[in-house]
């Protein structure tokens, strides 16, 4: 017989909340594109979004590090709180959000400089010039990615593969010290040796960072998740079409005792 | 969606319960056999095993391929393990039937008192009951129906109690002793078919609940206490 299981099987214990989020909506030009989302996003976890296109969950990741900011017409409102603060109050400044808060994009996108000079860009512009070199080769270790490029430093980035510019993205995210990285889509461009070894790296990296994925991949969630978040796409009463989150819970539990019907049928591929 | 998944999904299903009726009418002989001790029938039994073994294969195989190319979650998810531990189920019934008849072979023509014999037939008739209502509550994802099969196996397992009492008080010579041990054995061996048939219900609840219990815990019988 298979043996008993605990209560709670595959239970998460919550620890200390880094983004508390109460009734998050983004708008683009007055059309409500996520609505009244709200979760808690825990520290040295691997958080992931997932949910069918257009559900919003690109558009909600991107309300950790006020990359909405940047798109004209966007409207971000409700409740976004990163450590206990408010993430859009007056004096913060975005820019400072976004060094505490990296971000690496779907389509690996190193500047057309050498790899050194790729990470090093960011700790150049924050003034954090002491012991540069030690930082770029700090950061290349953690990416796993010193072993593959310490003898080409000087090489321009764009002549590594497309694995590797990926995780050149995220030394150059790692080289100004983030507390959290947001990985929107980061392996969908790569073939399956390269998005393992992404995988590998963000379990790994997870130890000292706070880690948020949005991922079409529903089994990349199954794989690395502590948490994930299931978001969908529904038709509201005007008649607009909305992404909400449907369901949250601990990774094991969405795959294979998901409590909301919805969910059940995006997982096993059922409808979504 | 994914039409190719669930056509091999209600495949493997209906392959299970092509498996218990063939478990079904080994039980069927089996008892025919024991009423009339017919060694030629007991053969029978002993034979048609491989065909209840080539079924467990298929669908052991079948899951594995399952489990590798469609990765299933949730529902399911459930319904692949519950499968997987219903085939398993299912060959060891089958492997009871296998084992009554040897014993049954064992035996001299006649050698069974007609006393004994008579308390097989209940026991029997209750184990094909319990066969019939373990599939058929799998089949519906019935839970009530799977935890009805604790009382049916109560039933069963209050004849084979009766059957090791009736063989204590046979007395005589050495042939008869041997035919009351060779009965206790068989009457054990149905009993063990009522404890598969339970099993199959825990994993109709596994697969509609969500979570495994035990509907009764042979080592905690009064709870934990």
């Amino acid at each position: 017989m298979r043996p008993q299981q605990d209560p709670e099987p595959g239970s998460t214990a919550d620890g200390e909340v880094i983004f508390d989020i109460n009734g998050a909506s983004v708008a683009y030009d007055d059309k409500v594109a996520l609505r009244d989302v709200s979760l808690k996003v825990f520290k040295n976890e691997v958080t992931a979004f997932i949910g069918p296109s257009g559900c919003g969950k690109s558009t909600f990741i991107r309300c950790f590090n006020r990359m909405n900011d940047e798109i004209h017409g966007a409207e971000v409102t409700g409740d976004i709180r990163f450590h206990g603060e408010d993430l859009y109050a007056p004096a913060v400044d975005p820019i400072d959000v976004r060094r505490r808060i990296g971000m690496v994009f779907q389509k690996p996108n190193p500047f057309p400089k050498s790899v050194y000079d790729n990470i090093a860009f960011g700790p150049r512009i924050q003034g954090m010039k002491r012991g540069l070199d030690e930082r770029v080769e700090r950061a290349l270790h953690q990416a796993s990615l010193w072993d593959e490029v310490h003898d080409r430093l000087d090489s321009n980035a764009l002549g590594l593969s497309g694995g590797q510019q990926q995780r050149l993205c995220i030394a150059r995210c790692l080289a100004v010290d983030p507390e959290v990285i947001l990985l929107d889509e980061p392996c969908s461009a790569l073939d399956p040796i390269s998005t393992s070894a992404i995988e590998d790296l963000i379990v790994d990296l997870k130890r000292d960072y706070t880690i948020v994925i949005v991922t079409h991949n529903m089994q990349q969630a199954a794989r690395i998740a502590d948490r994930t978040a299931f978001f969908s796409v529904e038709t509201g009463s005007n008649g607009q079409r909305n992404g909400v989150l449907v369901e949250y819970d601990n990774t094991s539990t969405i795959f294979t005792t998901p409590s909301d019907p919805r969910t059940e049928g995006y997982v096993t591929g059922r409808f979504g | 969606m994914r039409t190719e998944f669930q056509t091999e999904l209600d495949r493997l299903e209906a392959l299970l319960q092509e498996e218990a009726d063939l478990v079904a009418r080994s039980l069927r002989n089996t008892l025919d056999a024991l009423k009339v001790q017919d060694s030629r029938l007991a053969d029978e039994v002993i034979a048609s095993d491989d065909e209840v073994d080539d079924h467990f294969l298929q669908v052991d195989a079948s899951i594995e391929t399952l489990l590798a190319r469609q990765a299933p979650v949730a529902t399911d998810l459930r319904l692949v393990l519950s499968m997987l531990h219903i085939n398993l189920h299912l060959e060891r019934m089958a492997d009871q039937c296998v084992n009554i008849a040897k014993m049954l072979k064992s035996l001299q023509p006649g050698g069974l008192p007609e006393e004994l014999i008579d308390e097989f037939e209940p026991m029997g008739a209750r184990a094909e009951q319990m066969v019939r209502v373990a599939m058929d509550s799998f089949a519906a994802r019935d839970l009530d129906r799977a935890e009805s099969l604790v009382d049916l196996d109560n039933l069963i397992d209050d004849c084979n109690r009766a059957m090791v009492k009736r063989v204590m008080g046979i007395g005589g010579d050495e042939g008869q002793r041997h035919a009351g041990l060779m009965a206790v054995l068989m009457s054990r061996c149905i009993e063990r078919i009522g404890d598969n048939a339970v099993d199959i219900g825990e994993q109709t609840a596994f697969l509609v609940s969500g979570s495994f219990r035990e509907f009764q815990d042979a080592s905690h019988p009064n709870g934990g206490e």
